[in-house]
């Protein structure tokens, strides 16, 4: 199946981490071959927000991020609004929280194939990678 | 010192035999059979890493090449400001063969608490090492967002890549 899935875990306590909003986005006006720049002009292009969700207790999203039909080349991005997860989370000092919110950019570059694109993190850590 | 044989370079020897490793070229930036002087190629792994601790607050930055196991050399980074979606470029730095930029990205009263992006071009470093990838790659300028809430303290941000996944994480 093509398309796009996540999956949410918290590695800090082992377990898929629940509630967490995710906005997910396409970038539109920028070139095929790049994101964005912070000071370039080049690859310039607006992230254009598709839809936001949130992960259930699985930590994964009840529904497909991209559904294989919709599938096309491009650069598209995930925001983790993890930042709430961990404040609200009990025994999390907030002087602890070091990753932002992350953002993960990343491009279909065959619409055929499928992109699972996992999130694993902790107050102080962040990991992303082409899963299955 | 009979340990200083003991390099993951040395290893590579071991494990593929010299001249097959160094016949395979390519990919394999450990292999080739001296370092280059060039501060874009990757260094050979003989420095034991380095301790940061007791040194004043800083943000300092490593970067590690996963696919070929050796520090990122030559990785341009921008860092910049971000309040909200509204970036305010710093700095662009490139990472030395120790895949350290020069000088640490923030240092003393430059070191402010707030949020942060650091933009890698992950997709050009693999290019200039002629790394066979898909256009466009799944992995291109990747951002690294974190905050820092103590400006009083040092932190330490290493970022550990290949061209399909990455970490990072408050270091020391």
């Amino acid at each position: 199946m093509a398309g796009i899935s996540t999956h949410v875990l918290d590695t800090d306590r082992g377990r898929p981490a629940a509630g967490i909003r995710i906005d997910f986005s396409v970038l539109e006006g920028g070139t095929s071959e790049g994101g964005t720049s912070h000071v370039g002009t080049s690859h310039v292009g607006t992230w254009r927000l598709v839809k936001s969700v949130v992960t259930n207790a699985d930590g994964r999203t009840d529904q497909p991020i991209l559904a294989p039909n919709e599938a096309r080349v491009g650069q598209y991005q995930l925001v983790f609004h993890v930042d709430d997860y961990f404040r609200e989370r009990p025994g999390t000092a907030e002087a602890d929280i070091f990753i932002d919110n992350p953002v993960v950019r990343f491009a279909i570059f065959d619409p055929a194939q499928h992109y699972h694109v996992p999130m694993l993190c902790a107050p102080g850590s962040f990991t992303t990678y082409r899963g299955s | 010192m009979e340990t200083s044989a003991l390099t993951r370079r040395s290893f590579t020897g071991l494990g593929l035999g010299g001249a097959a490793a160094a016949a395979s070229g390519g990919v394999l930036a450990q292999a080739g059979p001296t370092p280059s002087a060039a501060s874009d190629k990757p260094a050979p792994l003989t420095t034991a890493p380095a301790s940061q601790a007791g040194l004043g607050p800083r943000l300092t930055l490593h970067a590690i090449d996963n696919f070929h196991g050796t520090p990122a050399a030559g990785m341009v980074c921008e860092l910049a400001w971000r309040e909200g979606d509204t970036l305010t470029p710093i700095k662009t730095v490139t990472t030395a063969a120790n895949g350290r930029p020069a000088e640490p990205l923030l240092m003393d009263a430059a070191l402010q608490p707030g949020h942060y992006e650091l933009l890698m071009h992950l997709g050009a470093y693999f290019a200039a090492r002629g790394v066979s990838l898909p256009t466009p790659n799944f992995l291109d300028r990747v951002p690294i967002r974190f905050r820092i809430r103590d400006a009083g303290q040092r932190h330490h941000l290493p970022v550990l890549f290949t061209p399909w996944g990455y970490s990072y994480y408050r270091g020391s």
